[in-house]
């Protein structure tokens, strides 16, 4: 187990090695470039070539690629070239709100899709299940961006309950916290709580048809028994691995919302980092993504290992 | 009796009024204004970039030499005064006393020197002036002396402008930067910087100690500035629609670059200001002088005769409010400068001339490559009309949607692109309106332009100026420098209670303040 594990953990360090340079590469194939966009529109070629000088963009990129790697091997991801600060610092600085956006997301996304696909499923072929299962394609449907406007329209312009946008900070309050995220939770979790309600309607269905079932209600097990003790917990498998793809979902759809609702966490870092070409912090945070899926990845064979005991690695 | 009463009455509420009207007018200290910006400052180094943004926000903090009044001619800031000698070729600057740095030490010729040294080595506009300049040095602690190789009539418009300016930093502030960009964001300002939290905001207070000239404003940006507000705080909001959304909520006090469209939606909204910032700037197309088709100046001269400038405009403003067909090179409020001589070739709309000159070159239906963002749409919105005219006078057009930070880059290598779409800022020095320069994208460099730009460099004398623009315009038609679709002008929204602000081409808060 410990051999196992330690040599998943070495394996780590290629696949980093592999994405490092994979990222530092492309975005410098990317046209365009930092000094460019500082200098502003006005600057003539002299002064961006002087600002590609002081920034050390001028090197040869092999030369920029192995102090990189020399960087990275000392844990350090480099300064960011707009922010003024290291590429590290400004990933946590962004973690907070993108933490609690997912989070609400995700429990907006499940309390409002499990129960609807288990209400769809138990009135199959009913006027409840034809209207909610129509809810559920417009909301695979819509974007969510365009359902973040439509909700700013609605809630912060016209009826003035919400903030439209901006985030205040868990230090702030938990309250104005909490009100600041509602618009973009909504909007990010019903969109994904769509996708969630189908699945669970579609393997509830297949688990009510089960013999099993049958012998429940064949013996008097009210229906609320059936449905909620012996259905519900069989058929949540498969919704729980679609919420795990959720998750993955969430953080993607993240990046939209943040710039939508002006919330400034990892999305609104990635995507201003990559229209100004700030190259040091575009690679740390495709690092950073990488680094987590491989953990989770980690996690998750070390989680059937101990779950399931006909598993054994060597 | 009763009529009596009911005129005492009247009387009351009149005085009451007139004396709500009037409390709402007289200036009053406190809150905290905010304000929707586009997005980030690339920079918070004045000097280093000519980025518009940088220079909203940062010049509140850092103050120049000069400034412009409403005429937008230069007048002093931290200047007292100035005596002219030598034929024009020395300039003896007396700075203002008791003038505090924000980290609260004074402001000397000892912090003044080295910043317009490093200004006119580092910044695009000092580059330009200090090919003129031979040295500068201090005299005393309020004394600097500007030494020029020849007379200058745009040394006072360079020393006052506000982009890419040249702020005067605090000596140790540049000397920690060394070659690089400062560290430290102190300078005069009635606000001083307090943090800047990427994303988040840009946040100011007010300088208390600040040393405000004692003339009157004067419309423009000279004259007493007051920091009424305890807080700036500059917000970026990249979404459009959220800017708008949340200066109608109240969010924001003020939303920058509103799409000109919802013009009559914020005049029909009672807690909203619409503000017309007039003028603004061109909307142009810089063909490439160097290489590839439009080298051929009688293609050049095809392109602008091709086109319809009102259309172009339309499809770029929407509104009639935001934009004009002007073929001038100055702008009409730039009274010592505008003058519609020699503006020969705007606004043909021919194109049996246009098609006859690409006869005359042999132009054979190459592909004129323009390079354009819909990052500003308006940048995208007129190169798409101009296409279509162009197309319809025998030209080719590779129309190419390239995102900003490309465009920026690809504009600086001439074997990439033969035009590409652009906008330039008012700039109140004719001589340094980077539209004339040569050593700007696109490379300009005729050399009759040339020499007129030498002459206007030198020449003090406004009127002889004026006839130097003239002669100017009718080069840069002649021989098609660049191609002016108009001047547009931007779309700002203000709520009623942000009281004292003017919707000036260089964005201000001070003397503004918040009536609730």
């Amino acid at each position: 187990m410990l051999v196992y594990v330690v040599r998943r953990l070495l394996a780590v360090i290629p696949v980093m090695l592999v994405v490092a340079t994979v990222s530092f590469i492309l975005i410098r194939l990317a046209p365009g470039d930092p000094a460019s966009v500082i200098a502003g529109p006005y600057a003539t070629g002299d002064d961006i070539a002087r600002l590609q000088r002081s920034l050390g963009l001028d090197q040869a990129l092999p030369v920029q690629l192995v102090k990189w790697w020399g960087r990275l091997a000392r844990g350090d991801l480099g300064d960011s070239i707009f922010l003024r600060r290291p590429v590290l610092e400004a990933i946590f600085e962004r973690m907070e709100p993108t933490l609690l956006l997912t989070a609400w997301s995700m429990l907006v996304a499940v309390a409002v899709g499990v129960p609807a696909g288990v209400v769809s499923a138990r009135y199959h072929n009913t006027t409840v299940d034809q209207s909610l299962m129509a809810f559920a394609l417009i909301g695979l449907s819509i974007p969510n961006f365009l359902l973040g406007l439509l909700m700013i329209l609605f809630f912060g312009v016209w009826l003035g309950w919400l903030p439209v946008a901006g985030y205040v900070p868990l230090e702030g309050g938990l309250w104005l916290n909490l009100r600041s995220l509602i618009m973009p939770s909504l909007a990010l979790g019903l969109v994904q709580s769509a996708l969630i309600a189908r699945i669970t309607r579609s393997s509830m269905l297949d688990v009510l048809r089960e013999q099993y079932i049958l012998a429940g209600r064949s013996k008097g097990l009210s229906e609320r028994v059936v449905i909620y003790k012996h259905a519900l917990k069989n058929a949540i498998i498969p919704t729980l691995t679609v919420i795990g793809i959720t998750f993955a979902l969430l953080v993607g759809g993240a990046v939209v919302i943040e710039t939508v609702f002006n919330i400034p966490g990892l999305g609104r870092l990635i995507i201003s980092a990559v229209l100004r070409r700030d190259y040091p912090v575009v690679q740390g945070v495709v690092l950073l993504i990488a680094l987590t899926y491989t953990a989770i990845n980690l996690l998750v064979d070390l989680a059937y290992l101990a779950i399931d005991p006909r598993i054994r690695f060597r | 009796m009763k009529r009596t009463a009911i005129t005492l009455l009247a009387l009351l509420a009149l005085t009451f009024g007139a004396g709500a009207a009037s409390a709402q007018d007289t200036p009053r200290a406190g809150g905290v204004i905010k304000a929707a910006m586009i997005g980030e400052p690339p920079s918070l180094d004045l000097h280093w970039t000519t980025a518009v943004i940088v220079q909203q926000i940062t010049w509140h903090i850092y103050e120049t030499l000069y400034t412009y009044d409403k005429n937008l001619t230069p007048v002093p800031m931290l200047a007292e005064s100035h005596a002219v000698a030598d034929g024009g070729r020395r300039y003896t600057i007396t700075l203002r006393k008791n003038v505090k740095f924000h980290n609260g030490k004074d402001m000397t010729s000892a912090d003044v020197v080295p910043s317009l040294q490093r200004w006119g080595k580092m910044s695009t506009t000092g580059k330009a002036l200090w090919k003129t300049v031979e040295a500068v040095e201090a005299k005393d602690p309020y004394t600097v002396v500007i030494h020029l190789k020849e007379p200058s009539g745009s040394l006072l418009y360079g020393l006052g402008s506000p982009n890419n300016g040249a702020a005067i930093y605090p000596k140790d502030v540049m000397a920690a930067a060394g070659e690089g960009q400062i560290k430290e964001f102190i300078g005069t300002g009635p606000y001083r910087f307090v943090e800047h939290k990427p994303d988040r905001h840009i946040k100011l207070a007010r300088f208390k100690e600040y040393a405000a000239r004692s003339d009157a404003p004067d419309g423009g940006f000279g004259g007493k500035r007051v920091a009424y507000a305890d807080e700036i705080l500059f917000i970026p909001v990249p979404d459009e629609a959220v800017r708008l959304a949340g200066v109608e909520t109240g969010e924001y006090h003020y939303a920058q670059t509103i799409k000109p469209d919802q013009y009559e939606r914020v005049k029909g909204s009672p807690a909203l200001e619409p503000g017309v910032v007039k003028p603004y700037g061109w909307i142009t197309a810089v063909p490439n002088h160097k290489q590839g088709v439009m080298a051929n100046k009688k293609i050049r001269q095809a392109f602008v005769a091709a086109l319809d400038m009102e259309p172009i405009m339309a499809a770029a403003m929407g509104n009639k409010a935001f934009y004009r067909t002007e073929g001038a090179l100055f702008y009409p409020e730039q009274t010592a400068f505008h003058s519609q001589s020699g503006v020969t070739g705007y606004n043909q709309k021919n194109p049996a001339k246009a098609r006859a000159l690409l006869k005359e070159a042999g132009y054979k239906g190459e592909p004129v490559r323009w390079i354009t963002t819909k990052e500003y749409d308006w940048m995208y919105n007129t190169a798409l009309v101009a296409k279509q005219q162009m197309e319809a006078a025998g030209f080719a057009v590779d129309l190419q949607v390239l995102d900003w930070a490309t465009l920026v880059q690809r504009r600086n290598k001439p074997e990439l692109y033969d035009i590409f779409s652009t906008g330039f800022t008012l700039s109140a020095d004719p001589a340094l309106a980077t539209s004339v320069q040569c050593n700007w994208p696109g490379w300009w460099c005729q050399e009759e332009k040339e020499r007129i730009l030498g002459e206007m460099l030198r020449e003090t004398d406004p009127k002889k100026r004026k006839a130097q623009i003239e002669r100017l315009q009718a080069v840069f038609y002649e021989d098609v420098g660049r191609v002016k679709f108009g001047d547009y002008f931007t779309f700002s929204v203000t709520r009623k209670e942000l009281r004292g602000f003017h919707n000036a081409p260089f964005l201000y808060f001070w003397n503004a303040w918040l009536s609730k």
